[in-house]
Parts: C-alpha cells; structure tokens; sequence
C-alpha cells in the first residue's frame, strides 16, 4: 500500500508547491478555528460587535479559499501530478470547501449572536451552547492536527466523535422544544438558539468530512457514505 | 618500558634456545634441517593460536574474559584490555554528561522548540508538546505553523521580526502562553514557550481592583469637595479655620485630579489593539492648549509651530490627553520669564513628529529611564507643590501606545526638556481636515 510521502519528489520545486499550498490550507484552517471560538464566545458572552466583526471577518476566509483554489488548479495544469500527489491536492480542493462552509456557519452564530445580545439572556447563560461548541471547536481542531500530520488512524477518531455532536444537538432540540411550549414568549429566543445549534452540528459534519479526506488522502480509499467500523476493520488490513 | 623489553628479551632467548635444541635434537638424528624446521612450526603455531585467542576475546570481548597468556601476548592482551578499559569509561562519562544535559533541558518549566529555516520543528522538550500538543518523534520535520494555527502566531512567526514577545490564548483549552523566539546559529531558531494563565489572571486582577477602588473613591470625593465649597464661601465662618479649609480644599481637589487620571489610565489599560480612529486636526489642538496655558496665573511664553498642516489618525480624547499633559507639564516646571515651544511636523518619511521644548528646569539623566511609571516622581516636594498626579507621562505612554507612536525624551538639568511623540506613516495624513482618507484594519490575514 503506498502511503502519500511528500519528502521524495523528483522535482524539488513541486515539493516546495505542495507543501506551501497545504500550509496555505493550515493557515486557512487556523482563521476558521479563531472564527468559530469568537463566533461562539460573541454569543456566550453577549458581546454583539465581536459578533459582527466575525461576520465581517467572514469575507477573508473567501479570499483565502479562493486564493488556494486557484493555486491547486496552477499545481495540477503545470506539474500534472499523480497518484499520492494527485490525492493531495484533490483532498486540498474538498478540504477548503469545507473550511470555508465551517467560515459561513460561524458568520451565521456571528450574526444571531449580536442579535441576542440585545435580547434577555436565559438562566443558564447558553451553558448547553458552550458544551456542543466546545465539542465542536475540539473536532474541528483535531481534523485539522490529522490533515497537518497526514495521521488517517487520527481522523478516524475524530470522525467518531460527530455522533457525540448529534446527540447534543438531538438534545438541546428538544429542550428548546420543552421551552417554547412552557412560554411562547421565548419562541423568539429559542429559534434563534435552533439556528446556532443547527450550524454548530452542521460545523461538526464538515470536520467529520475533513477527516474523510485525510483518509482518502494517506490511503487512498474513499470512505465517504461508509459506516465507520468497516472503514477501521478496512485500514487495520491495508495497514502497511 | 622495562619490563615489556625484558619480556620481549626472554622470548627472543626462548626462540634461540628452542632453535639451537631443535639444531641439536635435529642433527643428532642426522635431520638438521627438519628439526629446525619442525621448531619454527611449532613456534609458528603457538603464536597463531595466540593471535587466535585475541582475535576471538576481541570480536566479542563484552561477554568474555580475556584470554590469559604469558610472555609477550601477555603484555600485548593486558595493554589492549587497558586501552578499552579506559575508552569505555570516557564514553561512559560523555554520555552521562549528555543525558544530563537532554534530561535537564527536557525537564525545563519552560517549553522549548527548535526550529529551522523553514519553520519545521527541530526538537522540542516535554513541556512544549504538552502546551502545545505535539506527538514526540511523530511531529518533527511539520511545520509548526501547521500545528499551531492561531493567525497571531502565524503572522508573528512570518512578520521575522521577534523583538516583541507574542502573548495569545489558545481556543482550545483557554491556556493563556507567551512565546519568545530567539534565531540563533545561522538560519535556526528556538522558540520559548510559558504557560502565563496566571499571570494574566493577575494582571486583569490588579487592573480590575485599580479600576473599580479609583471608580469607588469617586463619590465619596465628590462628597467632600462639595461640603468643602459651601464652609469656604460660609461667611460666618471663624478666620482661623480659612486656611486650613481652604488648604483641605486644595487637596481634595488633588485627589478628584489623581482619581480622574487613576480611571483614565485603567481606562487606555483595558485596551489592548491599536485604535482604528478619525482624523485629527492637530494644528487646532496645539491653539487650544495654548489657551489652556494662557489661562494660568503664572505661566511661561508660549510659541506654536506647524509646519505641515494635516494631522493625525487617531482617537481624539487619547490624542488629546497625550498632548495636554506634555504642555501641561512643559508649562508647570518652566518658569515665568522661560519658554515653552509647541511644534508639529511631518518629515520626508511621512511620519509625524509632535515636540514640546522647554527652557524650564530640566531632569537629570537617571531619572529618563523611570520617567513614564506610574507615580514616579523626580523630586517629590516640587511636583506636590505643583499639584501633579504622578500619572501624567503614563498616561501619555498609554495612548501613544494605542497609535503605535513612540515617545522620546531628552532634558538636560537647568537646561531644559523636549518631550517628542513619533507618530508612525500610516497614522499621518497631509493636508487639509477629512478629505478621502480612510483607515482599516490592517488586511493581512496570515497567507502569502
């Protein structure tokens, strides 16, 4: 089984390429990850102009897509690259669509947050929020450590983790239900609140997605739509 | 020495000796030849199965004793038993001396990085992977930007320039840590990693306690200089308690100023990023302060100079409070018949420049360096007598700070000082008020 190594290139140039537009990618990654934790500490904390500077922030994260976009198409016009190499850079491509997804998420959290601001805060300070936040903030931060250091049994881990996710989410759905039947008048509140846990789920399906491409992109194996325990059972075989 | 020659006599006598009987045994029974011949053999053999046995203790000597031989093998073994004995013991030191070395520095409080040109991580010790989570053996050779992601630290690590310490609070775990680069042997760099959650929680303490004690004292004070006002202007009061009232009036008037500086300079303190701002029109100011001057009963001339009309980018009231406690300060310890020179310009560079010189009484050397802490004074009994705070140059450092401006201070005693603010390109604009200009926030996202 060939394993992607980015340390023996023929070319040293095209080496260089790679390994720029993949800490291009991890620079990216990183906006995104400082995004979320302000979208998320915007709304904790009622703080509604770090709230709109996420939103706003939001339009750099594009750039950066964009920008990496642009170079994996140069990459792959003039260096032609193949096998490992190829997968690389075809995980690079999913891989910022997904960061960029996780950007629009964390400008929608923005944006309902500095809306919230103004609003009266629950009791309990958004303490659920904060716990799927941080279970989502973690996820996305180890799917990109496993892109960073090319580790699949990494992100498998972490892929396993966006159940925990749901199950918050199925959870805080239903609270929320129980509020707004207990008082209409925090329906308002509580679908605003629908809105954030919803995006922070869907932040947990793109890291989960991440981590799929990083999959791919050691072993060569698409394991999108697969359930996960064949996926493990698969590479404890194609282990080299 | 001897002794090995003596050796090496005794075997050579041995070998005629044996040559000599082999001869006679040989002749005797009329094969000289073959006896000789039949000596050397067995001489030649009995060596070789010497060089046999040291060959074989050599090539697996940790396991074995070494073989035991007289003459000169003998000394021959002892010797090369000697010379490994000693070398072992050299490698046993140097080593120990290494592992202490890797032991001491691995076990730092400090984490520890080393990284090469390209940023890929070297080495680092225990506490650097564990504040930030790097896998030993697994992570060398990545790029650290590629672990640590944090756009501060990206663009600290690209910008090259580690005059600074950069000090940032990792999303993850809320860990506040400092880090400290330091280039050394050409093209590598070590990279100082410290845990300063504590630190900050401080910190904020000692603000927040400045903060809300300055805000508490406030209405008491109010209080007081408001009851004070009323016996002041009381007609029946008795004539000798006018002085002392009058006195304890002052002085409260001290306290509200220095209380009024204490909020304003935790006020700058709670700000940490440079301010965004508006123009500023600091010819317009500069007259302003002039009057402020004008106002005072006694006071020193005054002279303005602009030599380039435009102004600054900035927060007005921090400008502002910058600069009128410089003239104020100018204006304070200047006397009358001296005089205080207010000028602003803007050099080929584009960088502005705003100075206060005067001819007033001038601070000794050892006392620059202190000079904008909190409540230092230079001489105590005169700056009370003056009704300062203590606070004012702080305060001018503080804002100055938020416009990424410097201050600069030369004085000579009896001479006089010059107080001079640099103000970066980028918060200078040329000509008249307003006009097109427009500030962002700088747009350098971490690529490139």
């Amino acid at each position: 089984m060939e394993t992607a190594d980015l340390s023996h290139h023929i070319s040293r140039r095209f080496n260089e390429d790679l390994e720029r537009v993949r800490t291009k990618v991890l620079a990216m990654g990183g906006f995104v990850e400082a995004q979320l934790a302000k979208a998320i500490t915007s709304l904790i904390e009622g703080d509604s102009s770090l709230g709109e500077s996420v939103a706003i922030d939001d339009l750099k994260v594009n750039g950066m897509e964009v920008s990496i976009d642009e170079e994996c198409s140069r990459i792959l016009a003039t260096r032609a690259p193949a096998a490992g190499d190829l997968r690389v850079i075809v995980a690079i491509i999913k891989t910022i669509t997904d960061l960029e997804r996780i950007g629009d998420e964390g400008e929608k959290i923005g944006l309902i947050a500095s809306r919230l601001a103004t609003m009266e805060r629950p009791e309990n300070k958004y303490r659920e929020i904060k716990h799927l936040g941080r279970l989502v903030s973690e996820m996305v931060h180890d799917s990109l450590d496993a892109f960073a250091r090319m580790d699949a049994e990494g992100a498998l881990k972490v892929a396993r983790r966006d159940r925990l996710v749901d199950e918050e989410y199925e959870a805080i759905h239903r609270q929320c239900i129980t509020f707004m039947m207990e008082d209409p008048r925090t329906i308002r509140r509580a679908l605003d609140v629908m809105w954030v846990v919803r995006s922070l789920e869907r932040i947990g399906d793109h890291a989960k997605n991440i981590c799929e491409y990083v999959i791919y992109m050691v072993y060569g194996k698409d394991v999108r739509h697969t359930n996960l325990e064949d996926v493990e059972r698969e590479l404890q075989q194609a282990k080299p | 020495m001897d002794d090995g020659l003596r050796a090496w006599g005794f075997a050579l006598a041995r070998l005629a000796t044996l040559v000599v009987v082999g001869a006679i045994v040989g002749l005797s029974f009329g094969h000289a030849v073959t006896g000789l011949a039949l000596v050397l053999a067995g001489a030649l053999a009995w060596n070789y199965f010497n060089l046999f046995r040291l060959d074989y203790w050599l090539r697996d000597r940790s396991t074995r004793d070494a073989p035991d031989s007289g003459g000169v093998w003998g000394d021959v073994i002892t010797q090369v038993v000697r010379l490994h004995r000693r070398k072992r013991f050299h490698k046993q030191r140097l080593l120990d001396v290494f592992r202490e070395l890797r032991h001491s520095t691995a076990a730092m409080p400090d984490g520890v990085v080393v990284l090469n040109v390209q940023s890929e991580i070297v080495w680092f010790n225990r506490m650097a992977g564990r504040l930030l989570n790097l896998k030993r053996r697994a992570d060398l050779g990545i790029r650290i930007t590629n672990l640590v992601r944090e756009p501060d630290f990206v663009r600290y690590l690209q910008k090259g320039d580690f005059s600074d310490t950069l000090q940032l609070r990792r999303s993850t775990d809320e860990l506040y840590l400092s880090f400290q680069v330091v280039p050394y042997g050409g093209n590598q760099r070590l990279m100082l990693v410290r845990d300063v959650t504590r630190q900050v929680a401080l910190e904020s303490m000692r603000k927040d306690f400045v903060a809300n004690a300055s805000h508490e004292l406030r209405s008491p004070l109010t209080v007081i200089t408001g009851y004070l006002e009323t016996l002041d202007q009381d007609e029946d009061i008795e004539e000798s308690l006018r002085g002392p009232l009058s006195e304890m009036r002052r002085q409260a008037e001290r306290m509200n100023a220095i209380v009024h500086d204490l909020l304003e300079l935790s006020r700058l303190d709670a700000k940490q990023d440079e301010v965004v701002g508006d123009p500023i029109d600091v010819g317009a100011m500069m007259s302003i302060l002039r009057k402020d001057v004008l106002a005072r009963p006694r006071h020193p001339s005054i002279t303005l100079k602009v030599d380039s009309p435009g102004g600054i980018l900035g927060e007005e009231s921090e400008i502002q409070s910058a600069f009128s406690n410089l003239v104020d300060n100018a204006a304070k310890y200047t006397p009358p018949e001296g005089r205080v020179e207010v000028r602003w310009w803007v050099d080929d560079g584009g960088e502005g420049h705003f100075a206060v010189s005067d001819t007033g009484y001038g601070i000794s050397a050892e006392h620059l360096p202190r000079l904008t802490e909190r409540f230092y004074r230079v001489d105590s009994g005169r700056s009370r007598d003056t009704g300062g705070s203590g606070l004012g140059l702080a305060i001018v450092k503080h804002a100055l700070q938020h416009h990424g401006a410097s201050l600069q201070i030369e004085s000579r005693e009896g001479v006089g000082s010059s107080f001079t603010c640099h103000f970066p390109a980028r918060r200078v604009f040329v000509g008249g008020r307003g006009g097109n200009i427009a500030v962002t926030r700088a747009t350098d996202t971490g690529l490139n």
